[in-house]
């Protein structure tokens, strides 16, 4: 199992060719937007879900807070693996923006930002 | 990014592994250590060391606080702050002490402390300058000489990446059961993965719980948001919510004497006649704005707060108390810092928390092992190893045999720093991080099996070194230990041996430079049950 992997890895080793060198260029960037889309793409998703969770809960402010700050670890794993099992990034940065986005928008409706 | 879920999984769990190991392992190894902090404190103030533990320590208590009090009264009748801890199952001193003014350009006023031993109310000889178990507990989470917060925030980022890393690990983990069971020795990076495997699995609930808890303890840093959207003024007014005993009253100029104390334990103790308390605290003594707050123990409760009580000082009025009745999702989150920290843990269970630890030790560290092993036997004979590979095994060594030895030379250093030393403190962590550094510049020169050998070699010296500097150092050893059934002192000296032992028996079984290398890689396994030093 983990031999694949780093078969994957070994291979995309900057080798002499320069072919194989811009391979594993673009490799390197492709790996590295994919942890940025899940580590802040992820924490902002996970932020204002938890904060709409805690806004539309019905149970008492102190409650609702201590309990959807406590999910909030779990949600943001989940993102965070989906991102790397999604194909393409393109898929990744819009279906995180379009759910941030409508999230924010309801949380701004009801707490009367707009 | 790859074909199939699986193995991008497979990918994912290398990756965010092996990013942050080092960190974690150092997370993990402080972490598993402050287990036993209040033990290590004890240890670290031979001063402390002849106080018996009372035999009727709670009903002693009310006495002691009376006893406490009026020795305040003489001393610093008008300190912004005085607190008093009592003595504890697991610490038979009894402490009091009060805040001096603070000096400007202090971030915090300065404790003046006092030591008592509980059995006379005799003032026990100042102990040395120590952080002792605490500064293990710190460096698990505010790491050490940067930023606290910065440093939070790495260790909240690294421990989300041990969670990718576990919850991958089970995904790509297809036949979880049946590895379990297979060992398979000497077969060099496959042995490697089968110890990964095994340390991973049979801690399995252990490792997720803390890795999880663990973030919990750091989250209102991390997301501050439903707190801040709910509450119009934040953190500040939903911790005021939960917590209202600790709202500190204004610092007020206006004189007034305090309620005599006996009324306020009397009224506690109508409360809860068998009442434990830990810890009483009094703001602003002898002022108009005077509180005291009264902490009682948690006992066997998965709760991390006890009953707390915050009196008016003026009229002894009942003013606030928390952790008599949780909500749930309050009980939720507040089990879960508990489960963390581990204080409900009596003995037996202490020591399953602190295994647990060790094979968590051992989990991060045959992983980063292993991946710098398989990329060894990838290479061909002519072909160099990459930087990355070499950067891999020199952190892999600096860091697996750099801690315990480091660890060592604290307590080492805790003997032998002259006791009059400005700043002894910081002298001692000093001490950790230069013997770490000495690891590191070993690891620079070399990773050769042959290096491994040394450093284990020195290891074990250092882990043996310990009992035996505190027996010439100090009135007790080892053997005294045990006959006067002090556990706390018996047992770090003991841990220090076994730990001395097996880096003995892995210096042994690594093979010298001149032997072939062959069957011999299995053997290293036995690293991962030092990490406990």
């Amino acid at each position: 199992m983990h031999s694949q992997s780093l078969d994957a890895v070994t291979t995309n080793r900057p080798k002499n060719t320069a072919k194989k060198r811009s391979v594993s260029l673009s490799y390197r960037v492709a790996v590295f937007m994919r942890f940025v889309a899940a580590i802040i793409g992820g924490y902002a998703f996970t932020s204002v879900l938890i904060s709409l969770l805690a806004v539309l809960l019905p149970l008492n402010k102190l409650d609702s807070v201590l309990l959807t700050t406590t999910l909030s670890v779990f949600f943001y794993c989940c993102v965070f693996i989906w991102v790397f099992a999604v194909k393409s990034l393109k898929i990744v940065w819009i279906t995180i923006l379009l759910t941030s986005g409508g999230q924010l928008l309801a949380l701004s409706l009801i707490k009367g930002w707009l | 990014m790859k074909e199939s879920f699986f193995r991008s999984m497979t990918w994912l769990h290398t990756w965010v592994g092996l990013l942050v190991c080092w960190l974690l392992f150092l997370i993990f190894f402080a972490g598993t250590i402050s287990f036993f902090k209040d033990e290590i404190t004890i240890w670290a103030k031979p001063e402390t060391h002849h106080v018996q533990h009372q035999a009727q320590r709670v009903q002693s208590q009310a006495e002691q606080i009376n006893y406490v009090f009026a020795q305040l009264q003489q001393q610093a009748p008008n300190s912004l702050s005085w607190r008093i801890n009592l003595p504890e199952p697991r610490n038979p001193v009894l402490s009091y002490g009060y805040a001096e003014p603070k000096q400007p350009g202090q971030r915090r006023a300065p404790f003046n402390y006092t030591h008592l031993d509980p059995n006379t109310l005799e003032q026990l000889p100042e102990p040395r300058e120590t952080k002792g178990g605490n500064f293990f507990y710190r460096l698990h989470f505010d790491l050490h000489y940067i930023d606290v917060f910065t440093a939070r925030i790495i260790v909240c980022l690294a421990s989300l990446f041990m969670l990718i890393a576990l919850i991958t690990g089970i995904v790509i983990h297809k036949r979880i059961f049946k590895d379990m069971f297979s060992f398979r020795t000497n077969k060099g990076s496959r042995s490697w993965l089968d110890a990964h495997n095994v340390s991973s699995v049979l801690a399995l609930p252990f490792h997720i719980m803390i890795t999880y808890t663990g973030i919990i303890t750091l989250i209102f840093m991390l997301f501050p948001y439903p707190a801040e959207t709910v509450y119009e003024n934040g953190l500040r007014q939903m911790f005021e919510e939960a917590l209202p005993i600790n709202k500190r009253a204004k610092p007020s100029e206006e004189q007034r004497p305090m309620v005599a104390i006996k009324d306020v334990l009397d009224q506690i103790y109508t409360k809860s006649p068998n009442a434990d308390i830990s810890y009483v605290f009094v703001r602003n003594a002898n002022t108009a704005t005077s509180q005291i707050v009264v902490y009682l123990a948690t006992g066997k409760e998965v709760v991390d707060n006890g009953p707390r009580y915050l009196f008016d000082g003026v009229t002894g009025e009942l003013e606030a108390s928390s952790g008599e009745d949780w909500s749930a999702s309050a009980q939720f989150y507040d089990s879960m810092t508990a489960l963390h920290s581990g204080r409900l843990a009596e003995p037996l269970l202490r020591w399953l928390y602190f295994f647990c630890g060790v094979a968590g030790c051992a989990m991060i560290a045959t992983g980063c092992i292993m991946w710098a092993k398989r990329l060894r036997e990838r290479l061909k004979a002519e072909q160099k190893p990459s930087f990355g590979l070499k950067l891999v095994e020199t952190l892999n060594l600096a860091t697996l045999m750099g801690l315990p030895i480091a660890t060592a030379a604290f307590f080492i250093a805790n003997r032998l720093l002259p006791l009059g030393l400005a700043g002894r403190a910081d002298k001692e962590i000093l001490v950790f991080f230069l013997a770490w550094l000495a690891m590191l510049v070993v690891a620079v020169s070399g990773r050769e099996k042959h290096h491994w050998r040394y450093c284990a070699w020195l290891n074990a010296a250092a882990c043996l070194l310990v009992p035996v500097v505190n027996a010439l150092t100090t009135d007790g050893n080892w053997i005294t230990y045990l006959l006067t059934h002090q556990w706390a002192l018996f047992g770090i000296d003991s841990a220090f041996i076994c730990a001395g032992l097996l880096f003995l028996l892995q210096s042994k079984k690594i093979p010298s430079y001149k032997t072939v290398e062959n069957n011999t890689k299995s053997n290293k396994n036995r690293l991962l049950k030092e990490q406990q030093g």
